[in-house]
């Protein structure tokens, strides 16, 4: 048999995309990346990253487009159409929890930067990702992983097709998809975070994604001790160690259950869609990030329950049509989302309620209807223009409040160019704020807090095996969310203006080796006046990062070797407003290597910071007191990056 | 001969309006080959009708230049077209795929054997996925007259005359 030369492994945009920050990353480039834990997932999108400040269980924090994102304030994520972000919750706003995904399942995420899709509402300002499960997998798979630090993790996942095989027409026999996966880590801690993770997802699926059903449930469970952040003047002093932790009760345990249901039919000239989802989420969260600067006896620990049924669905239809080169689709969706929350902050000590601050049911109901209309006016010419339109209410006891807000969007792709496109961009977006705070008496804090964006893109494949992408934007938010490291919250801020500049690569010389280079830089300022009082000499963003890049290299010759380099540079952060602290740039080296013991039997070596750098996965300036300190202090807290780890698995396809 | 990657949205979201685009053409060549001795099945689809198939079956892209993802059309289409004598299921074996730009080749036999009278056939591939699809199957052999049969979504099982 010939074998078939693959152009490109990434798929083209040219023709497609509606922006330069617009892609998909297919299943096989997510299996060639190293991935610590599941929230690295989202990294395959040109300059996103996403790091841990405390306990394995917690949400990431994530960096985008010179955001601190914090756990996911402006950086939309969904999974097969389910809201993964948490509005008003206890923790930090837009909370994205992504260790109930199971990589292996994940045919495709991808990823949309910049407000200009009317299809993406809340939190999608700096980007939207979208993380799709497969309905079936090529192969049942067993895997089993050891590593260092106490790493452990059993996967088993599967389909099975019905039979009956005489299908007719769109009732393809339905199919049943099943995932089991069990986790342990400990990290490079003194104390052990001792990670346990249960994990499941079942799926029932009939007919097509484009024509056909599928019902799925998924539980997650988690619970962990939380190394959190150090003061780095303890470190100094050799207090204490880079790994060591101050109160050793942190941590928390999560639980996440869903059940969701998708529908579609297509023809010719149609496409209906339709899904609805209904989410519990649990957590019990206990953080003490200044140890004894408040309560000198007891500790300053708090606990930040939060507990929640997450209600919604969406239906779009779509009509489109075509005449010569001409083509044209109009798409009407309608979208809506509930949540019942109970939330509480907590002074606590050893997990011990001492005091509560505050506890709220919160009822937050958003929906929206959006408009989107692309038309193809020849090859090289195209655009789409869309609208929508979102109201909220928020209901916290007795307060109530509520916004309705118009986001439209437009793009124009023009490339009468050999394999390469120019795009324009502009439009509108926002993020709900925390319901507690649009509802509170004193000084409410916007409901919808707008973002304005702009820019301009291209996309060449004119070199053969080359994909560049250019972007430049700016981005301006009407208030920034603020993270307030010392109080564990978040807090509606300052306006802010980003500019940005975006530079990826995807270069595949031979069938056997892909370059990556993704490069961005951004600059980000607060303007207007500061309203805290000691703040009014700066605008810089604390936490905003100034630039990331990656670059990758991975070889698969035919072999039975194959492997991948992959080197992440973290840029520099101010950690103050007027730039007097900074965080200094971090840069890690991770590999993979994997040798195919037979057809279906594969060896997998996985290494991570590899150079063993002593760098922080995040750094915060606030004011603390460790117990015997007379005086509170101002100064660098650190969360420290992995210690160098290899973990080894065995995959095992039937 | 090349595999042209396509975006995974087209292949999903736009595959309805892609369909309006294309003839969805199949056809299968049943002929016996004197020199193997063999009854030889020789199925020509379109390529990008394939992709958009996988696509919105599995939700992701495949390399059909890749033997462990051709496998995964292998399993569909044994499915879809099979034979049978009398309600016994005659072997087919898999000989091998082609993938390029434009279309699929996919290579069966019936080893040593030629077709024997009463034959049905089931051809249900990608007329469960799009309504349009037609599968055109030529038979030769020898000792029977050349026919040329049409299969659809409501004609998916017959008898070759």
């Amino acid at each position: 048999m010939q074998r078939v030369l693959v152009e490109g492994a990434r798929a083209s945009q040219v023709g497609v995309a509606d922006s330069a920050g617009m892609g998909s990353v297919s299943q096989r480039q997510l299996e060639a990346r190293t991935i610590y834990r599941p929230g690295e997932l989202l990294e395959a999108t040109p300059g996103l990253v996403a790091s841990q400040h405390s306990g394995e269980g917690k949400a990431n924090q994530f960096y985008l487009r010179g955001f601190n994102l914090d756990h996911g304030t402006d950086l939309r994520t969904t999974v097969d159409g389910m809201p993964v972000n948490q509005r008003s919750h206890a923790h930090g706003q837009g909370w994205t929890d992504l260790n109930f995904i199971i990589p292996e399942l994940v045919a495709r995420l991808d990823y949309n930067k910049g407000p200009y899709n009317a299809s993406t509402g809340d939190f999608s300002s700096a980007g939207a990702t979208a993380i799709n499960y497969s309905s079936r997998l090529p192969q049942d798979q067993a895997i089993a992983t050891a590593g260092q630090n106490g790493y452990g993790r059993a996967l088993l996942a599967g389909s099975r097709d019905g039979d009956g095989g005489d299908s007719g027409g769109a009732g393809v026999p339905g199919g049943w998809l099943y995932a089991l996966e069990a986790v342990h880590n400990d990290g490079p801690f003194t104390r052990g975070d001792n990670y346990r993770k249960l994990n499941a997802v079942l799926r029932y699926s009939a007919g097509f994604a484009n024509n056909g059903y599928t019902i799925t449930a998924m539980a997650y469970r988690g619970t962990w001790n939380a190394t959190d952040q150090i003061p780095q003047r303890a470190v100094d002093s050799g207090l204490l160690g880079r790994f060591d932790g101050i109160d050793l009760t942190d941590g928390g345990q999560a639980r996440r259950f869903s059940l969701s249901a998708a529908w579609a039919r297509s023809d010719e000239k149609n496409t209906t869609r339709a899904h609805a989802y209904i989410i519990n989420n649990r957590l019990e969260l206990f953080s003490n990030f200044t140890y004894f600067l408040d309560d000198p006896v007891h500790g300053d620990q708090f606990a930040q329950p939060d507990r929640r049924v997450t209600s919604g669905f969406e239906a779009s239809h779509s009509w489109h049509d075509h005449m010569d080169d001409m083509a044209w689709s109009t798409t009407l969706g309608v979208q809506a989302q509930n949540d019942n929350i109970f939330n509480a902050l907590q002074h606590t000590e050893a997990r011990q309620v001492l005091a509560a601050i505050r506890a709220d049911h919160i009822v937050e109901t958003s929906a929206a209807l959006y408009l989107q209309q692309r038309l193809r006016v020849t090859p090289w010419l195209r655009g789409e223009a869309g609208v929508r339109l979102d109201r909220y209410r928020f209901v916290v006891g007795e307060a109530r409040a509520g916004e309705t807000l118009a986001s439209p969007s437009i793009s124009l792709a023009f490339g009468p160019w050999s394999r390469t496109e120019l795009y324009l961009n502009a439009g509108r977006g926002f993020h709900s704020n925390d319901a507690r705070g649009v509802t509170q008496a004193q000084d409410p804090a916007t409901p919808l807090a707008r973002s304005r964006g702009f820019e301009l893109g291209l996309r060449s494949e004119a070199v053969k095996g080359l994909q560049t992408v250019l972007a430049l934007y700016r981005l301006d938010f009407d208030s920034e969310l603020v993270y307030l490291g010392d109080a564990g919250s978040t807090e509606a801020g300052r306006p802010s203006r980003r500019y940005g500049i975006e530079f990826s690569n995807y270069y595949k010389p031979f069938k056997w080796l892909s370059l990556d280079a993704d490069l961005a830089f951004a600059r980000g300022r607060f303007r207007g006046v500061a309203s805290t009082p000691g703040d009014e000499g700066g605008n810089r963003i604390p936490g905003a990062v100034e630039g990331v890049a990656q670059l990758a290299a991975t070889i698969t010759p035919a072999g039975p070797w194959s492997g991948a380099l992959r080197l992440r540079w973290f840029g520099p952060r101010p950690l103050v407003e007027d730039n007097s602290v900074r965080s200094k740039a971090s840069a890690t080296v991770n590999g993979r290597l994997a040798y195919k013991l037979a057809a279906r039997t594969t060896l997998e070596l996985e290494g991570f910071n590899l150079a063993n750098r002593q760098l922080s996965a995040i750094d915060y300036f606030y004011e603390s007191r460790l117990k015997g300190e007379a005086e509170p202090t101002a100064g660098i807290h650190f969360h420290p990056i992995e210690a160098r780890s290899f973990r080894l698995s065995l995959n095992h396809a039937f | 001969m090349r595999f042209k990657a396509v975006p995974a949205a087209a292949l999903l979201w736009c595959s309805a309006a892609a369909q309006a685009h294309n003839f969805h053409v199949g056809l299968t060549e049943i002929s016996f080959n004197p020199r193997t001795g063999s009854t030889e099945v020789v199925h020509t689809y379109t390529a990008h009708d394939v992709e958009a198939l996988l696509m919105n079956l599995y939700q992701r892209q495949f390399d059909l230049g890749l033997e462990e993802d051709q496998a995964v059309f292998r399993r569909y289409l044994e499915k879809q077209f099979r034979i049978s004598v009398n309600g016994k299921p005659v072997a087919l074996q898999w000989v091998g795929m082609q993938a390029n730009v434009d279309s699929i080749n996919v290579f069966q036999e019936i080893e040593k054997t030629t077709l024997p009278p009463g034959v049905v056939l089931v051809d249900g591939v990608l007329t469960d996925f799009l309504p349009q699809q037609v599968n055109n199957v030529n038979v030769s052999g020898p000792g029977r007259p050349a026919a040329s049969i049409v299969f659809n979504r409501e004609r998916r099982e017959q008898p070759l005359p």
